[in-house]
């Protein structure tokens, strides 16, 4: 009975409250898809660190005939030069720190440089003697990447070792200041639904005073007395934090699964399944920021 | 039933206090009229009953329970003990007479089939029979307080506290008002009524505390409005007077001190 009774209320007080109650949905729905962004961001980085660090390498580019820098002053790396390069590889002083190496010939450069911007007009313009031939390293441990460097940049015929851990370190370094800027934008919706999901009850208080003094009157509990009005913006949160589960959803399944994943065939994106795993984070935090604010605001201004 | 020893009650610390050193005991199934003149305490001492306030100094016993002592959780059973009508009904304009007097016995958690039947029971006691689907604006003032006091009454109090219940309603209304009270009152319910209207005080003859500026100044069983003792002057009179000839000769002064 009293269940009924609080649920009747709970019907009675949104429907009377629908401008205010659809507000604090889509309020909540901004900010919790801010929320999720940021985490399937931090989704991403994660599963691209784990595909990329055991590929990634460092390379040892040699100098092709157009090389500008100061170890090409020879022009382009002769046979010998790149022979004590490959024999330094093998020495033991280097070799501690290499699981493997090979070469790659200007040809197999470009035949890569293909495959990776197939989508992409530059392909027509480069020429497999445009692109430089290089040593790929992959490293025992590749925080030591600078014994590497210090060893090989400036043997002659050398124009550059190139890091590419630290190429994704950059990409990752952007996508941290996304999630970080999706968090600011996050933090500041929260404090408005905050705010809103606060007057939003107030006015709804306000609105059932009649019926709560009568209430208090004849011994209704704090609890039958409150309820309600917590699980009004409660449930209104619930609403907004599935409709940004459902946002975050159809982004990893259209954006992510169909448009980027076509455009990046060989980088690993998060699944439909991994987004929606954000979604109980994003329902408890709705919950959590509708209770209490609710709470807060009753204990102001419902006499109880 | 009632018990106030010695309560004293400040709003506001610089003002004189609304109630000033009150004892006062009504006993189970007793029928009391509140008396005296605005702003002299009357709605006051039934904000304490009910622990609407506390009182700042002094014990109010309701059915042997210091409500000063209840922690705030258990303050709704004490109401649920006590029924309370105001001048003004407050009933709530959408619902039906039924749904008013149904929603007291919902909010406690009363089960449906109890609440059908007692609701029509309760209303047949105030003389509301077969009235229970009419809306609070399809009756007149008389029956919405009747309304009130079958909402007040349904969940089986054993007091009921009236504040000017018949404020807003002509003398036939009101005397018809006055007959579901004492019919409440012959069932055991402890009734309490504030009240300005010596018409009705005067043809009840129940018990009568007069108060004036916060103090008791007359306690009288079966009394009239006014009170028939020569030594109480007239209430035209000057209040400083007032208080000292009432506190010691009129004799009633045991709940003084
Ligand atoms: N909530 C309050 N805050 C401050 N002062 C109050 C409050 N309620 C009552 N008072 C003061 O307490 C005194 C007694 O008021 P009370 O309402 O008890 O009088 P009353 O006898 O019921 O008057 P009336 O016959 O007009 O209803 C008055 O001086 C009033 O101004
Ligand atoms: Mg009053």
């Amino acid at each position: 009975m009293r269940l009924a009774f609080i649920l009747g209320e709970i019907a009675s007080g949104l429907r009377r409250n629908l401008a205010m109650v659809v507000s604090v949905i889509l309020v909540t729905f901004v900010s919790l898809t801010f929320v999720g962004a940021a985490g399937m961001l931090q989704l991403q980085i994660n599963q691209m660190k784990g595909y990329w660090y055991d590929r990634v390498q460092v390379a040892i580019f040699l100098c092709g005939p157009g090389s500008s820098a100061a170890g090409c002053s020879g022009g382009a790396v002769t046979p010998d030069q790149q022979k004590s390069i490959q024999a330094l590889l093998a020495s033991p002083a280097v070799a501690q720190y290499v699981n493997d190496y090979h070469f790659e010939s200007q040809a197999e450069a470009y035949q890569h440089f293909k495959e990776q911007f197939a989508n992409s007009p530059i392909v027509d313009s480069v020429t497999p003697d445009q692109l430089p031939s290089s040593f790929r390293i992959n490293l025992k441990d590749p925080e030591k990447y600078q014994i590497i460097s210090e060893t090989f940049s400036s043997r002659p015929g050398v124009e550059t070792v190139i890091d590419q851990r630290q190429l994704l370190e950059r990409l990752f370094s952007v996508m941290n200041g996304a999630s970080f800027v999706a968090i600011v934008i996050a933090a500041v919706m929260i404090v408005c639904a905050i705010l809103l999901i606060g007057t939003t009850i107030r006015l709804s208080a306000f609105s059932r005073r009649r019926e709560t003094g009568i209430m208090r009157l004849v011994g209704a509990s704090k609890l039958v007395i409150q309820l309600p009005f917590v699980l009004e913006g409660v449930i209104a949160a619930v609403v907004g934090a599935v409709l940004a589960s459902a946002t975050l959803w159809a982004v990893a399944r259209f954006f992510l699964g169909d448009v980027l994943a076509k455009q990046y065939p060989d980088t690993a994106f998060i699944s439909p399944t991994q987004a929606l795993m954000l979604s109980p984070l994003l329902i408890g935090l709705g919950v959590i920021l509708a209770g209490t604010s609710s709470m807060l605001t009753l204990r102001r201004y419902l006499k109880v | 039933m009632i018990r106030f020893d010695n309560v004293t009650m400040a709003y506001d610390k610089k003002a004189r206090p609304a109630l000033d050193s009150v004892s006062i005991e009504v006993e189970r199934g007793e029928f009391a009229f509140l008396v005296g003149p605005s702003g002299s305490g009357k709605s006051t001492f039934l904000r304490l009953v009910l622990r609407e306030d506390r009182a700042t100094a002094g014990a109010v016993f309701v059915a042997g329970q210091n409500v000063a002592k209840l922690s705030s959780w258990r303050v709704p059973r004490l109401r649920r003990g006590i029924g309370v009508v105001f001048q003004d009904f407050r009933l709530l304009p959408q619902k039906t007479v039924f749904a008013n007097v149904a929603f007291a016995m919902q909010v406690i958690g009363k089960n449906r089939s109890v609440i059908r039947e007692t609701v029509p029971e309760v209303l047949k006691t105030v003389g509301l029979e077969g009235m229970g689907h009419r809306m609070p604006h399809e009756l007149s003032g008389g029956e919405q307080q009747r309304v009130a006091i079958a909402r007040a009454v349904v969940n089986r109090p054993g007091i009921l506290l009236a504040d000017e219940p018949t404020g807003n309603l002509d003398p036939t209304t009101s005397q018809g008002i006055m007959q579901v009270l004492d019919k409440i009152n012959q069932n055991g319910t402890t009734v309490v009524m504030a009240t300005h209207d010596d018409d009705i005080v005067n043809s009840m003859r129940k018990r009568v505390i007069e108060l004036g500026k916060g103090r008791v100044v007359r306690d009288e069983a079966k009394a009239l409005y006014t009170s028939m003792m020569p030594v109480v002057p007239s209430r035209r009179s000057e209040q400083g007077r007032l208080r000292e000839r009432v506190t010691t000769p009129a004799g009633l002064g045991e709940e003084e001190n």
